[in-house]
């Protein structure tokens, strides 16, 4: 099972193994956010909920809201917002986009798939966009807390697999708590479906057991 | 406004039949608010109030932000139908002190360099007014804070305590602070039994202010205990609501 | 903003001295600062003062005018506390509606001279129901250099120490001065580091973690106490910074307002 904990709430006295999610006072480790113990190894609390913050090679999925040449300002779902300069637009084209241009390329509120260059001191975010991957109107995009992320994938992607097979869907989950879903009408509503179930209940026990049941029995009723 | 001398204490019980060192009944409820990132419902006896928090989010205007952590902003606020005598709905003098007060008794425990830029926005509302609103939105907000998934030292837990008819007692409610000698809020973390908030007027001794505030530090940890209660019990209905 | 900018190699510096043991202006770390109270210097007001302590300087009036008593209390007069932060005093003063600080402030002073009980309101009674005198407190900062809360709370207590009452202007008969039972004087100490000192400049209240103002009067109770800053105290600490705080408002209450009777 695992133990819930609140902020100032003691640990452990070996420092050595403070890790994400707790802090250090006079030698011994508290935890620092509203969230599940990990003792295992490292001492890790991960947190119930709270916004995402970019770091340095997340892959997340972002939405153009402004075009600011040489950059456009992209939206991340963060309290941080993160850029990508047109020289990162990827592709094999080599030509320099110009001033009037951008919006031939990515205009206000196109979805893109990127990877996080660099944050840096003063939390500017630079994004490079992965492949040539400009999400279009085919699919679905849904956004759960980022929190969750861990748990739709599940342990060695385990949860994600089984989700991709019996939906039969394409699903891409970005570390921002953003995730396409492609794949036929009704697949894509039950694959929608599954994923709010998990993110509703993704720290109770025997989840995978339930979803997979639940898969099971809604392909049966078809 | 102090008024003429009414009888506080009979028989060596108070009016409403508590000792001099007993709270008056608690209630807290996490996650209450469906919009708000972090929230908490919160009575002290006849005392309603309700924490929304918001954050850590895009801190506008820009000239406001700090480069370097993030600016909590806490608003106190009394709705009109909260008090006997309605109140007028805005902001006045005394929820403007206390709103300042009170985001400088949680300001220590947060940890506000995880977040520069940005705003952490906390909202209190006073649904329902009996004495001692600061401490129980001050109680109510620590929570919210903490639901909010906002990283955080400790949690921050309040009380006030009182002097009526010569007598230093706990958690006054409206007419004994209406009547009495003395009345000091204290918020404080009780961990490490530090005070992050304390005001006090009325007239105390010396020994007084210093029974009184030992007073205060109990009951906070006592109430730190409710607090986290509720966060985990607040997980466990989620785990709950799972098994079927 | 406001009250808190700063140059961070300012608060180094005032840091540094105080973890050597000095301060800024080279006084002890229980020292006030040169204390100056000019008692009845504006004529049209009923009672005036004006306080320097250091190079901070806080004017305080006193105006009277009879009005109707709240209803759960027809029997006493009325005491409003209003405090003006204006530019002229500082460069981090901004126009406008009053801020948290300049509103705490006037609250605090405000405290103190209710909680002592300094001024005996069932004497400003006019007219049972009817009418009562109302007795306002009006602070206006002149130049900040740190610590306006004691200067202001010790010009309200001076100016109300011989205030008149302006019967003849209302057609009214009655006592000539107010009736003070009371000197509430406010000590603000502050924690730098792990330092305590009291009466703190612009330089040391703006490098302050916490600030805690004790207003104590002539029997040594205490009728006021705020904490400001983001800092936590101890009770400790809190415990020391009290005494202190009644041990100098004792030293200032004989040397400023010794003179008077209450």
């Amino acid at each position: 099972m695992y133990k819930v904990v609140v902020p100032g709430d003691f640990i452990s006295d070996e420092v050595n193994r403070a890790g994400e999610g707790t802090y250090v006072d006079e030698g011994k480790v508290y935890a620092m956010h509203y969230g599940i113990l990990n003792d295992k190894g490292e001492i890790k609390v991960v947190a119930l909920s709270g916004k995402y913050v970019p770091t340095n090679g997340d892959i997340l999925i972002g939405k153009i809201v402004e075009i600011s040449f040489p950059y456009w300002i992209v939206d991340i779902a963060s309290p941080y917002e993160a850029r990508l300069h047109n020289s990162e637009f990827a592709g094999t084209r080599r030509e320099k986009i110009e001033f009037g241009d951008m919006n031939k390329y990515l205009d206000l509120d196109d979805l893109i798939v990127a990877k996080v260059l660099n944050v840096d001191a003063l939390m500017r975010v630079d994004l490079a966009m992965k492949d040539e991957f400009k999400i279009g109107d085919r699919g679905r995009l849904i956004e759960i807390s980022h929190t969750k992320v861990p748990r739709v994938i599940g342990r060695s992607g385990s949860m994600i697999k089984m989700l991709k097979e019996k939906c039969n869907c394409f699903i891409f989950i970005a570390k921002n708590g953003r995730i396409w879903i492609k794949g036929r009408e009704a697949d894509m509503d039950l694959a929608l479906q599954v994923v709010l179930m998990i993110s509703n209940e993704a720290h109770t026990s025997g989840l995978t057991d339930r979803v997979a049941h639940f898969l099971d029995s809604f392909k049966k009723g078809r | 406004m102090k008024e003429e001398k009414m009888e506080l204490i009979k028989d060596g019980k108070r009016l409403d039949g508590r000792g001099f060192e007993d709270l008056r009944p608690i209630k807290i409820e996490v996650g209450v608010l469906k919009r708000a990132d972090g929230s908490c419902y919160f009575e002290l006896g006849n005392n309603k109030a309700l924490a929304a928090v918001y954050g850590p989010r895009e801190k506008h205007p820009r000239h406001l932000q700090d480069a370097k952590t993030a600016v909590v902003t806490y608003r106190y606020n009394m709705a009109p139908f909260s008090v006997d005598d309605r109140k007028r709905p805005g902001p006045d003098r005394r929820s403007v002190e206390v709103s300042k007060v009170s985001r400088d008794a949680l300001d220590p425990v947060i940890f506000k360099e995880y977040y520069p830029k940005t705003a952490i926005d906390v909202y209190v509302e006073l649904l329902q007014s009996d004495a001692g609103t600061r401490t129980a939105g001050i109680n109510a907000a620590s929570v919210a804070l903490a639901a909010a998934g906002i990283p955080m030292r400790d949690l921050v837990s309040s009380v006030a305590v009182g002097k009526i008819d010569g007598e230093v007692v706990l958690d006054l409610n409206a007419v004994e602070d209406n009547h009495g000698e003395a009345d000091m809020p204290v918020a404080m973390v009780a961990r490490t039994d530090t005070i992050t908030m304390l005001q006090m007027d009325g007239r105390f001794t010396k020994d007084e202010f210093e029974r009184g505030l030992k007073l205060a530090k109990k009951a906070c940890h006592e109430i730190y205990e409710l607090q986290r209660a509720a966060l985990i019990e607040k997980y466990s209905k989620s785990v709950g609501e799972g098994e079927e | 903003m406001g009250f808190e900018v700063m140059e961070d190699i300012r608060k180094d510096y005032v840091y540094d001295l105080i973890e050597s043991g000095k301060r800024v202006d080279g006084r002890g770390f229980r020292d006030y600062r040169e204390v100056s109270v000019e008692r009845d210097i504006i004529n049209k007001a009923e009672g005036s003062a004006l306080v320097k302590i250091g190079d901070t300087a806080v004017l305080v009036g006193v105006k009277l005018e009879p009005g109707t008593p709240f209803s759960d209390a027809p029997n006493k007069g009325i005491l409003m506390t209003n405090a003006e932060l204006r530019p002229g005093a500082s460069p981090d003063f901004e126009l406008g509606p009053p801020n948290e600080n300049s509103v705490e402030l006037a609250r605090v002073v405000d405290r103190g001279i209710r909680g002592s009980e300094a001024i005996d309101l069932e004497k400003l009674c006019i007219e049972e129901g009817e009418k009562v005198w109302m007795t306002f407190i009006d602070i206006h900062a002149l130049d900040n250099d740190g610590n306006l809360v004691d200067a202001a709370a010790l010009g309200a207590i001076a100016s109300l120490l011989n205030t008149r009452i302006p019967n003849d202007r209302y057609g009214l008969t009655g006592e000539d001065t107010l009736s003070i039972r009371d000197t509430p004087v406010a000590v603000t100490i502050i924690k730098i580091g792990e330092n305590i000192l009291v009466d703190p400049n612009l330089y040391e209240e703006n490098a302050a973690t916490s600030k805690l103002t004790v207003i104590s009067n002539a029997d040594g109770t205490i009728s006021g106490i705020q904490k400001s800053g983001t800092d936590g105290l101890k009770e400790e600490e809190i415990a020391e910074m009290v005494e202190i705080g009644i041990e100098k408002a004792g030293e200032i209450r004989k040397k400023y307002l010794g003179d008077i009777e209450t």
